[in-house]
């Protein structure tokens, strides 16, 4: 899958300085909608739809939400009914062409897996409606301590999902054409020097890494299941669920029926909701199939590196360092996997003695 | 994601329907006969479920407790035990509610076939497993044996006296049941199901059993059925868990890599005997 920008010799590239890049944003707001990178308070960012070009963060570590929200959004209305008529109406959903700029390779890898759960089984029209339309240009960045992607299989130059991807370089930007509607926008535009430059500067290291090879991880998690690692972390997890909001990949929702003070009319609705929080797998006669943070925990990291993985045959971690950043007992996954893999070969080592 | 073939679909939109009759089982337990839109037949199979809407109160999803050879209507039975299920214990004949199913894999009735069935129902697991008991006795030239065992809490909780009445009188029918705690008028078994296991004649290569009830009783009863060495290839169990959209996408309903709304909720047990959070 991952396409990296070397492995491409006829990629058509151009170079675009700092002021022309947002020219460029310019020339994209004045085709269709323009969400992008904004900053939010002292040093966090959110994806926003562009008003002023100028707002537009080019260099940020990460966004505080995913970009799930624009297509699975927080809170969504599945139908609004009438109480004392007993019936409803549907739903529109009305999408318009978007482009999504200045994203990074592992929130890209993050929605694609999202369309995976999406389209497999029954395919969801809310979720795919939404999704359709979607133009997505990619950008270049520097990983923090949080990010791992790269133990993940996930290049900062992956291009997969992207039409243009822009390459941090001296003073601007080396923009890739990586698909035949990103070569069209570059073409419109206009204002792009050809250069022919192949990629050779080698990309910026992660200090965050995984010990072994992602491609082992499937079946390490054969073996951990009962490791005492999940009740290390559970001694300080305290079941908020930000890791769960926070991931491009968690899709999972509850749906309520709001009713207006009229008490006539109302609105189902869907939310996000998380499996580490507390009443997510409880049933009539106070029955909670995971009521302990330990399984809960568990849960979640085999649903991004086994449950689905079994069946995908990708993980459903990006490596965006969310979970982690934002976790306020300091939680973090990449020291939770690393933990395991240590248990794993200590007990490997014991079974050989 | 533009070439990929898929075929979008509506998922969350219920179908109204109309409540053709109320019937007050116990304190806490009421049926409802329900008819589709133009009489339309539900299409289902026995074990499966559907999710029921009442606005303003959200979505349930509830067993389908009648038998697919005895439609086009179809029943549901309910406890009260929560918002929705009580504001459905309010509504009367005529009233309309909305439908999204049948969810979920049932029974594979042809398993049964020409087998002896054993049914093992607790408490208001008897609804679900009632689809199914119902389906084999229209069908009965298809089975062997069929043997019936039912447990509640008290002879009041009794869920389908009638129809119990009719397994009693059916000589092609074996029924037993019992109640953890008897009242004066209590003649029959004291005790939980799985005392009533152990005397059971069983060929057991030969005997497929169907089990449901709640969560707590699954272990004792499979560790019973066990001590009757019935193999865990014959053995078939219902699970409930929490859900929210029936189709397989919020999430809920997952026990390890399995989704109870589209795995289950029957399962053959070998499936889910290695699935740490099933029992
Ligand atoms: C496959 C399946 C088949 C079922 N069949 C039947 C049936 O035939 N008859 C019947 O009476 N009940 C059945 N149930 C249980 C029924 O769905 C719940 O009792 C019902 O959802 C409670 O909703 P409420 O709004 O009345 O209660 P609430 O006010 O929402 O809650 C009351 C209690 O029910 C629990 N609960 C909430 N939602 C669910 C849920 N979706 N699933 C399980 N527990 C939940 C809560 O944790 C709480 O303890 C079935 C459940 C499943 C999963
Ligand atoms: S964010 Fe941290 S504390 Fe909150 S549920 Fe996740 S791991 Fe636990
Ligand atoms: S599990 Fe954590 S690091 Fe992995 S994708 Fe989700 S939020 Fe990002
Ligand atoms: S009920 Fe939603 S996934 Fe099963």
């Amino acid at each position: 899958m991952n396409q990296k920008l070397n492995n491409i010799n006829e990629m058509k590239c151009q170079f675009l300085d700092e002021n022309a890049t947002y020219d460029f944003l310019k020339f994209l707001k004045g085709r269709s909608k323009v969400f992008a990178p904004h900053r939010k308070g002292e040093a966090s960012y959110i994806y926003d739809e562009v008003s002023d070009v100028k707002d537009v963060v080019l260099q940020y570590p990460r966004t505080i939400q995913p970009l799930k929200k624009y297509f699975l959004p927080p809170r969504e209305t599945l139908l609004s009914f009438n109480i004392d008529e007993n019936n409803f109406t549907e739903s529109e959903i009305n999408v318009e062409p978007r482009i999504f700029f200045g994203i990074h390779a592992y929130e890209m890898e993050g929605v694609m897996r999202l369309d995976y759960t999406f389209e497999q089984g029954q395919p969801e029209s809310n979720y795919l409606t939404r999704r359709e339309q979607s133009t997505f240009i990619g950008i270049s960045y520097e990983p923090d301590e949080y990010h791992f992607s790269k133990s993940l299989g996930i290049d900062i130059d992956s291009v997969d999902g992207f039409s243009l991807y822009f390459k941090k370089t001296d003073n601007g930007y080396y923009v890739y054409e990586i698909d035949a509607a990103g070569q069209q926008l570059m073409k419109e535009f206009g204002k792009g020097k050809r250069v022919d430059i192949p990629v050779t500067k080698e990309e910026p290291e992660f200090t965050n890494k995984i010990k072994y090879h992602y491609n082992r991880l499937p079946q390490i998690f054969e073996h951990v299941y009962d490791s005492k690692v999940w009740e290390e972390v559970a001694e300080r997890c305290v079941g908020c669920g930000t890791c769960n909001l926070l991931c491009p990949t968690c899709y999972c929702f509850d749906v309520r029926d709001e009713v207006e003070i009229n008490a006539t009319e109302g609105k189902r609705e869907r939310f996000w909701d998380g499996c580490m929080l507390n009443p997510f797998a409880e049933v009539a006669g106070n029955e909670n199939f995971r009521e302990k943070l330990s399984s809960r925990t568990r849960h979640r990291l085999y649903r991004k590196f086994k449950y689905i993985t079994n069946k995908s045959g990708e993980l459903h971690c990006v490596g965006c360092g969310r979970c982690s950043k934002y976790c306020p007992a300091d939680i973090s996954i990449t020291k939770i996997i690393n933990n395991l893999i240590d248990d794993y070969a200590d007990r490997q080592q014991k079974q050989v003695i | 994601m533009e070439n990929v073939v898929y075929e979008k679909k509506d998922l969350y939109y219920p179908v109204m329907s109309d409540i053709l009759s109320v019937e007050t089982l116990t304190a806490m337990e009421k049926r409802f006969q329900i008819a589709m839109p133009e009489n339309q037949p539900l299409n289902h199979k026995p074990g499966q479920f559907v999710e029921v809407s009442l606005f303003g109160f959200g979505e349930a999803p509830i067993s389908i407790c009648s038998s697919p050879t005895r439609s086009p209507n179809f029943e549901l039975t309910v406890r009260a035990t929560g918002r929705l299920t009580d504001k459905m214990h309010m509504l009367e004949a005529g009233s309309r509610l909305g439908i999204r199913g049948p969810f979920g894999h049932g029974f594979d009735v042809d398993v049964f076939k020409g087998k002896d069935v054993l049914f093992v129902a607790g408490g208001i697991g008897l609804a679900p497993l009632k689809s199914l008991i119902d389906y084999t006795l229209d069908k009965r030239e298809d089975f062997n044996k069929v043997k019936i065992i039912y447990g509640t809490k008290n002879p009041a909780e009794i869920l389908f006296p009638k129809a119990i009445e009719e397994w009693r009188q059916k000589d092609d029918v074996e029924f037993d049941m019992t109640v953890d705690r008897a009242d004066k008028s209590w003649k029959g078994n004291v005790g939980v199901i799985t005392t009533i296991i152990p005397p059971l004649q069983l060929d057991v290569e030969n005997t497929v059993v169907a089990v449901c009830g709640p969560p707590v009783m699954y272990r004792f009863v499979l560790m019973a059925l066990k001590a009757k060495r019935i193999p865990d290839d014959n053995i078939y169990i219902s699970l409930e868990r929490r859900m929210k959209c029936g189709v397989g996408k919020c999430g809920h309903c997952q026990i390890n890599d399995v989704y109870v709304c589209q795995d289950g909720p029957v399962f053959h047990y070998p499936h889910v005997k290695s699935l740490e959070e099933a029992i």
